[in-house]
């Protein structure tokens, strides 16, 4: 059986009706991480025996026909920037390669307790810094549709593991489009939920008031069960949210804008016609699509590249070499403190810390990070408006497919461009999906992204479905057929 | 040349709460080192703080105690600067929008009711504690010993605007808000546990200038005495600079203990940028009108309340002072002696001085339920009617600490009651007369200390039963 082309829902009901073993589902993304990670480099750890014992508990309760719930027994794979316990948490970053977690993130604990198996740690850009993985101190992912082109990033290994099989789902986080750009790059649906609606307790910050967990999955269906069992207050949170979720049209009645300036220039081609040719098929179920104008979001990237440098820069100063994490040593404990962070973080890091901390500075804080906290206001307040009027919008989730290695490690300005459409959901906090939608020329996978007001993250779930359906492409990667 | 100091006081004051300010670590006191953490206080990758709402009531009560402006939609900022004792390298405090502001605290000096303005009052976390071994400070350490048990615990801190002129005044005000934060219940408020913990900010100008001299920061002043010590001695440091035309440099000092100096601290912190910026971890301070009242109406009889009341029984305003600061037993059993006896003075002396006294030497720190203010006014009443000498009544006062009695019944059973019959007397006073011929010549001389000799004399041929006034005015009249 290829588990790769199973649904959670139908893993889940070959289970139930004896006909699959999760064991036997845990031992083919084994064998699929074991045959591709020579050539993709997705994992930085693989839970081998302790997901074997897992697997055959969860052998044990369908058994006894008791599971602990409807993902019990399904293989997922984890950022390495979340905290399992007792597994190391390294963010891709030399800063943390020996530090061991002593608790599980709010979200693990509920995976946990729904009887998941945790099939490994996935890599990601150092600290979630990046659109390729290519920021990875302990080296890049390759993506599984052709290894010459990047993941995207930073959950790049999350995304490389669903389209290669290695695991049935992942999770990853989303600051800028951590999610979203390399589900789309590596053809798989990737969903940013609602900030506050998915704890972040045990997520490692890079941005506290941008990042947020979410999953990254073969289906929208899967996305959703995976949501779901996430989701939810948080009493260790205090920026999670009480209010429960608000429905909107999901039908032929839901009213779609098309976002102008994200279908402009800077937009290939080859993006911007995914977006057309979802249109074409919306219009054909009878759903009425507008050109809508969001003028902010041209300067999304610029408030962006403020918020999230100046928060990283307090959230990453704990990393000093005094309670846990690698050492250097020094003379007193200031120069241990500063060899320890020259020695422990990456250029992409460190240019980020530098960028925040001035930001922040006395004198500049007006100028900067108080200008980007206001015209951040306003285009939360623009998508208020135009969330009157239309009740989701489409544009491309990247301008590009995925692009070579090294392409663009030469001009950081043309690599946060990728992150271009994906930027404005995260300042503006709302729910923004990608799913896939067919390939480029170069046969690397291409999709469109859809968002919708804040807390309608079930809606948009559901209506994405069916976009899903109208659209029919479930192409996947050939990576270990080719091998086989 | 005149010269006017001029002060302001930064005040920590550590809550008494069950739990830190951010996680659900107990605040504990323990010799043990990092026995209570968590990966929030310890500043573990993902952790994150949750407001303590025990905490903003506290300081929610303190503001509004200390006359403050409630600071409805208040926020959490970040504090940055690196420090190994500072898990995150940061600190949550508050920084423009704090929860109180533009108060001010009532404060006795002397015998004068003054007003000390404050600027702010505001919400921040503790840091852990660094032990620095080879040196006392960082910067000459062989090793640091580091302990976070303290990382995370609530604190207020107080800041007052640059009104205090004085080192009396200062500690005037520490007094009085440590007070308040004991009768608030918020706050254990013992100095030498630092749950106080103060910098002065002073600095010193000619009076002619019309404004303030240059600021010099002094920190590690841990009791009152090196408070009061550490500001006298700045004040006199910055006059002697300006008289001798020196420039004095905006620096933080550092008090010697035992050399009794400040010095300065050559820290960095002279050119600190915190860059503050509101946590995005924690929501906006929201402080409902609801919450306000409902914290209003928990608030007690605060000490500038109690020294309202005290001064309505005719107390002096440093008397008034002195029981507002004091245990309120004592407070409430001086109300209600006074109510019985209607004599404020006596009241108030026996028991500030005999009965707090006689307590102390007994080891006891409460009285005994049956040493009520009625029996306490019996043994004023009977003082005050020359029943009794005050010395009897001092003895009674003994016996009733360790024994449940009736006053009046133990002074007549023990031969307490006074002769007050003046024959009686008069023989005593002219058998004194006679036998001490000597000095009585002396006293008609004019040394008059030589009376209170023969009035001993004739209380002790009395055996202590004759009021000493009583013997003094037939005494002099014999004379
Ligand atoms: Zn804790």
């Amino acid at each position: 059986m290829n588990v790769s082309n199973l649904s959670i829902s139908e893993i889940s009901n070959l289970y139930k009706n004896k006909e699959l073993k999760p064991s036997e589902v845990y031992e083919e993304v084994f064998t699929n991480a074991s045959l591709s990670e020579s050539i993709i480099h997705a994992h930085l750890k693989l839970f081998q025996d302790e997901a074997t014992e897992a697997s055959k508990l969860s052998d044990e309760r369908y058994e006894k026909g008791n599971p602990l719930s409807d993902i019990d027994g399904i293989p997922i794979a984890i950022k390495d920037n979340i905290n399992l316990k007792n597994h190391e948490t390294t963010c891709s970053s030399k800063m943390l390669s020996n530090y061991v977690s002593p608790y599980d993130a709010t979200v693990i604990k509920k995976l946990r307790n729904n009887g998941v198996i945790f099939t490994g740690k996935t890599n990601l850009d150092e600290f979630a810094m990046g659109s390729s993985t290519e920021n990875s101190a302990f080296g890049p992912t390759k993506n599984p549709w052709n290894p010459e082109h990047v993941p995207g990033g930073s959950s790049g290994g999350s995304a490389a593991v669903v389209s290669v099989g290695s695991a049935v789902a992942s999770l990853g986080s989303d600051t800028g489009g951590s999610i979203r750009q390399p589900a789309s790059f590596c053809g798989v649906v990737g969903f940013k939920p609602t900030y506050g609606t998915v704890s972040r307790y045990g997520l490692v910050a890079f941005a506290s008031s941008l990042d947020q967990i979410g999953p990254i999955t073969n289906s929208v269906e899967d996305a959703k069960i995976l949501y779901n069992s996430i989701k939810g207050h948080d009493p260790l949170d205090a920026t999670s949210i009480k209010e429960s979720l608000v429905e909107i049209p999901t039908d032929k009645n839901a009213k779609v804008g098309v976002v102008k300036e994200l279908m402009e220039e800077g937009i290939s081609d080859e993006s911007r016609k995914e977006v057309e040719k979802t249109i074409k098929l919306l219009k054909e179920n009878g759903n009425k699509v507008v050109e809508v104008s969001l003028p902010l979001t041209k300067m999304a990237l610029s408030i962006y590249y403020l918020i999230a440098p100046a928060e990283c820069s307090a959230n990453l100063s704990r990393f000093d070499g005094v309670r846990y994490g690698i050492r250097e040593a020094g003379s007193t404990s200031y120069e241990m403190m500063e060899n320890t962070r020259a020695e422990g973080f990456g250029e992409e890091v460190k240019k980020r810390i530098l960028l925040g901390t001035y930001a922040l500075s006395a004198g500049y804080y007006d100028a900067y990070y108080g200008q980007a906290l206001k015209a951040r206001s306003a285009i939360t307040k623009d998508f208020e408006n135009i969330f009157k009027e239309v009740d989701y919008l489409i544009s491309p989730t990247t301008p590009t497919p995925a692009f070579k290695f090294g392409e663009k490690t030469e001009n950081p300005l043309e690599m946060y461009m990728s992150d271009l459409c994906t930027i404005p959901a995260n300042l503006a906090g709302i729910p923004a999906i990608s799913i896939p939608t067919g390939l480029s020329k170069q046969d690397m996978p291409l999709s469109i992204q859809l968002m919708s007001p804040a807390r309608t993250d079930s809606s948009l779930l559901e209506f994405s479905e069916s976009i899903e359906k109208l659209l029919s492409f479930n192409q996947r990667t050939s990576l270990l057929e080719d091998m086989k | 040349m005149n010269m006017v100091p001029t002060i302001g006081i930064e005040t920590h004051v550590e809550l008494n709460t069950n739990s830190k300010m951010f996680c659900n670590c107990a605040v504990v006191e323990t010799e043990n080192p990092n026995e209570s953490l968590c990966p929030t206080c310890l500043g573990l990758p993902g952790a994150l703080p949750v407001p303590n709402l025990k905490a903003i009531e506290s300081i929610t009560m303190l503001a509004l105690s200390a006359n403050c402006s409630i600071t409805k939609n208040g926020m959490f900022h970040r504090k940055n600067y690196f420090y190994p004792d500072l898990p995150k390298n940061y600190q949550i405090s508050q920084f423009d929008l704090p929860v109180g502001v533009n108060g001010s605290l009532e404060i006795i000096l002397n015998e004068t009711k003054e007003t000390v303005e404050i600027e702010r009052v505001h919400m921040e976390e503790d840091t852990g504690k660094s032990v620095h071994k080879g040196s006392g400070r960082i910067d000459s350490a062989t090793s640091t010993l580091l302990d976070f048990n303290r990382s995370g615990v609530p604190l207020v801190e107080i800041v007052t605007k640059p009104v205090i002129k004085s080192s009396k005044e200062a500690v005037s005000y520490i007094e009085e808000l440590r007070q308040l934060v004991i009768d608030l219940k918020i706050s254990e408020g013992k100095l030498e546990k630092g749950n106080l913990r103060f910098d002065a900010n002073i600095s010193v100008a000619k009076e002619s200038d019309n404004e303030l001299g240059v600021k010099v920061e002094i920190k590690n002043m841990n009791s009152l005495r090196s408070l009061e010590k550490a500001i006298d001695y700045e004040i006199k440091r910055q006059t002697k600079l300006i008289e001798s035309n020196e420039v004095i440099i905006q620096e933080t000092r550092h008090w010697d203990e035992d050399k009794e100096v400040t010095s300065s601290m050559r820290s960095k912190e002279g050119s600190a940028d915190y860059r503050y910026f509101s946590d995005p971890d924690l929501p906006n301070m929201i402080l409902t009108d609801e919450f306000i009242d409902n914290i209003k109406k928990t608030i007690p009889t605060l000490p500038s309340q109690k020294r309202d009341k005290l001064s309505e029984t005719g107390l002096s305003n440093s008397e008034s002072n002195y029981l507002s600061k004091s245990e309120e037993w004592i407070y409430n059993l001086f109300l209600e002696t006074q109510k019985l006896t209607n004599d404020t003075k006596s009241t108030f002396n026996l028991i500030t001085g005999e009965l707090q006294g006689q307590l102390r030497k007994a080891g006891m720190e409460k009285l005994p339920e049956w040493l009520t203010s009625e029996k306490l006014s019996e043994i004023i009443k009977m003082i005050n009617e020359n029943k009794i000498s005050f010395t009897s009544g001092k003895e009674i006062l003994t016996n009733l600490i360790q024994n449940e009695m009736s006053p009046s019944k133990y002074a007549e059973d023990n031969n307490l009651i006074q002769d007050n019959d003046s024959d009686e007397i008069a023989k005593i006073v002219k058998n004194v007369i006679d036998s001490n011929k000597e000095v009585v010549e002396r006293v008609k001389d004019g040394e008059e200390k030589l009376v209170g000799f023969l009035v001993g004399q004739i209380i002790k041929s009395s055996k202590g039963n004759i009021n000493p006034s009583i013997a003094k005015d037939l005494l002099l009249k014999e004379l």
